[in-house]
This record gives structure tokens, sequence and C-alpha cells, in this order.
């Protein structure tokens, strides 16, 4: 690879985020953690009735695993805007909306990722039918991509400001309505024995939407954000 | 002076100026950086020479003028990459090492002919610290890490803001020594400075600004 090339510098973005990760890998295990210890206080608080928890589990390791990737969203860019690397990212000659694509990536990997991982976990907890694990790791694989991307170009609208988690809360969750509806509603459907590829199917068209839209709707708030 | 800048131009300002909330920040100012060009941009505490900075390497949107490059029309999505810009926060990753550092900044703008981070590392004073995470470093030491960015870039401008700070002696001649270098290559910087600054190659360039 050339030094400086396109590839190279998507490269050297993945691999410094994904290193930055790894150095700081207690960060990786806690919203797995959350994940995990939420997921333990529903059948206290709705009762540990098999046929209710099996009926919730979908939604509930949904909603869970959103919350969680909500969590770590925050950080996404604030560290490079705070120690000057996003001036750097920025006046490098490369597309600003590509680097952020693969900081967008990194993030996914480092937090979504280990959450897919546990989710077949969380769900047999909830005692959620073996039928219908295969539509809850696709549904959560196409997902979290989406909740990623749509979480990038909220972060960067909100870079400017100080406190910002609530904010980004506040304006993410909603945006979510719709996944959250497609994915459990995937999730239902097998459950029931139905066909269930056609939710999947909108969310996979939602997520080549946003891979190609919010990388530059992000690097656009983001250079609002730098310049103020 | 013609309106057709002549070739060896690198960065011109025409009467470049910035508001904020119609409170003039700095400006109008008029000047041009030549091939071997070492200005200095002088001015007292929030006299906006951050600022200036901060429009030339075009992270801001100038309010009033223009910035050429090269005689065109400096645009970010053009001609990233043609200038390196060292600010007051310096880039670095405090869990990386200088040296994983510098490998990023290389993936992400090359690198100059005939140059290596480890080689980057040992002429701004770093050799030993190569694989020290920057977090360890001493806060002089992690300026000369930044400053090792500049040697290490294909760029030939340079935007350094307050360059000095934080740096003994012997950093402050090899920050000069440096410039030089980058002159003597062709090159052409703009270094920020509140305090009296001497150059190793007697007098710059001097662009003043006033608060």
């Amino acid at each position: 690879m050339i030094p400086g090339s396109t590839a190279s510098a998507c490269a050297a973005v993945l691999q410094r985020d994904l290193t930055l990760a790894w150095r700081r890998r207690g960060d990786i295990a806690m919203p797995v953690l959350y994940a995990l210890i939420v997921t333990t206080l529903f059948p206290f608080a709705v009762g540990p009735e098999p046929a209710l928890l099996a009926r919730i589990a979908g939604g509930v390791v949904f909603v869970t695993v959103l919350l969680a990737v909500l969590l770590s969203l925050d950080q996404l860019f604030r560290a490079d805007i705070e120690d000057g690397s996003m001036e750097q990212l920025m006046l490098a000659p490369q597309p600003l909306a590509l680097l952020v694509g693969m900081k967008v990536l990194a993030h996914w990997i480092t937090s979504a990722l280990p959450l897919i991982v546990v989710a077949p976990l969380l769900a047999s907890m909830l005692r959620l039918p073996a039928a219908a694990m295969p539509a809850l790791l696709l549904a959560l694989a196409i997902a979290t991509p989406l909740l990623s991307l749509l979480g990038a170009v909220l972060v960067a609208l909100t870079a400017g400001s100080r406190r910002s988690g609530m904010l980004l809360a506040l304006m993410l969750l909603p945006l979510c309505v719709p996944v959250v509806i497609f994915a459990a509603g995937a999730v239902a459907a097998a459950q029931e024995g139905l066909p269930w590829l056609a939710p999947i199917a909108w969310l996979g068209a939602g997520l080549v939407m946003a891979v190609v839209l919010a990388p530059l709707a992000s690097a656009a708030a983001l250079r609002i954000a730098m310049e103020s | 002076m013609s309106s057709l800048p002549s070739p060896s131009i690198l960065l011109e300002a025409r009467a470049l100026g910035f508001s904020r909330q119609d409170e003039r920040v700095f400006g109008p100012v008029d000047f041009d950086l030549r091939a071997g060009d070492i200005a200095l941009v002088e001015g007292d505490n929030g006299s906006g020479k951050t600022t200036l900075m901060r429009v030339l390497t075009g992270m801001l949107r100038a309010g009033e003028g223009d910035v050429l490059f090269a005689g065109q029309p400096f645009s970010l999505t053009t001609m990233g990459g043609a200038i390196v810009f060292l600010g007051h926060h310096l880039g670095l990753k405090s869990d990386l090492t200088a040296r994983e550092n510098l490998d990023v900044s290389a993936g992400l703008y090359g690198v100059r002919d005939g140059t290596s981070p480890m080689e980057a590392l040992r002429v701004v004073g770093l050799g030993g610290f190569e694989d020290e995470p920057v977090r360890r470093l001493s806060a002089g030491q992690k300026k000369r890490a930044a400053l090792a960015r500049l040697l290490l870039l294909p760029a030939r401008v340079w935007l350094l803001d307050e360059p000095y700070a934080n740096l003994d002696r012997e950093g402050i001649a090899l920050v000069n020594q440096l410039l030089d270098g980058h002159a003597a290559r062709g090159g052409a910087a703009l270094v920020t400075s509140h305090g009296a600054v001497s150059f190793a190659g007697g007098e710059p360039r001097r662009i003043r600004l006033h608060a």
C-alpha cells in the first residue's frame, strides 16, 4: 500500500481506532456487562413465566442492545476533537466522509460486535425459542450498523455542545423506532413460524442508504462543529 | 503588484479578514508566502493569530477576502494534504506510541521522499522513545513528537501555531533548524508567536496582527 493513498488512509484510521480500543479493552466489556445486567433485571421485574419471557425476549434484546450502543456512541468523535486528531483528519488529502466512515466501522466492531456475540446468551436467558435465533442474529447484524451510522450523524451534530450525552439520546431514540419495529417484527414473525425475511430486507435497505449518506452528513456536521 | 501571481508563490492572502458575530477577529491582512519563505505572525493574545491559522488551513471559512494556494482558490476538498498544521492541540493519541502516531499520519498524508517515522523521531531527539506511549512523554517531548510529523509529511506549506511553547532552549533551536531545512528544500512556513523570536537565518518576514 502506498502511504497517502486512499486505501492506506482508511487502513490507518481503522487500525488506529482498533488499537486504541484494544489498549483500553476494559471499556469494550462495559456495554456487554450493561446489556447482561439489564436483561437479567427483566425476569425479576415481569415475573419468570417462560411464555411471557419468550414473548418479550426479542424486543428486550433489541432495546437493550440499542441502549448499550447509545452509551458508547457519545465518545465517537469527542476524544479526536479534544486532542486535535480531528483537525489532522480534516486536513488530510482524503475525503473526510470516508475517514469518518472508517471510524464508525471501528466503533461498530468494538462496541456492537461484542453485543451481537452475547445476544444468543441474552435471548436464551429470556427463553427465546432456538428457531427464532437466526432471525435475531441477522436482524442485529443489520440493525446495529444502521444504529451506529445514524448515531454518528447525531454525535457529529452535537459535537460542539458540552453536555451532549442526554441530548444525543433524545435525538437518536425517536429515529430508532423504525429500526426496532422491523428488527423485533422479524423475530416475532420467526417465533410464530411466519416468513421473516421481509422486515430484514427493509432493514437492509435502510442500512444501504445510511452507508451512503450518513458519513457525508457526519463529515459536514463535523466541519460545522469545528468552526465554532 | 501585478494581479497574476508568480508561480513561486505558494500561499497568498488577499484582504483576508474574519469576523465572529459582527466582531472583527483579525484583518484585513495581505501577504504572500513564496517557496523558501519563513514568515512570523506577531500579535498580542487575542489578536487572532490562531484564527488566521485556522482560516488558512481551510477549517474556518474566511468572512472576507481570499486564500489562494499556488494561484488557485484554496479548498480542502481539492487540496487537502498540501498544508500541514501544528496547532495548540498536537493531534497525538496518548495511548499510542510516538511511532504509531507517526504511522497514522504517514498513512493519511503520505511520506516525504527519503524519510521514515524512525528517522523523523531521531532527528527531533526522540531516539529511544519511539515505543513509549505518548502519555508517558513530557510536554516538551510530546511537542517534539508532533514536530516529527512536519519532517515526515510531504506538504510544502507549514502552518505552525506557537511551535515554541513548552520547548527548552534546545527545542527552540530544533524548531529553527527544522524551519531552515524546510526553507532550503523550497518549502514555506508561517509561524505564530506572542513572544520575541530569533530565527537562525536572520530577520524573518513579519506579519503583524492588531487586537
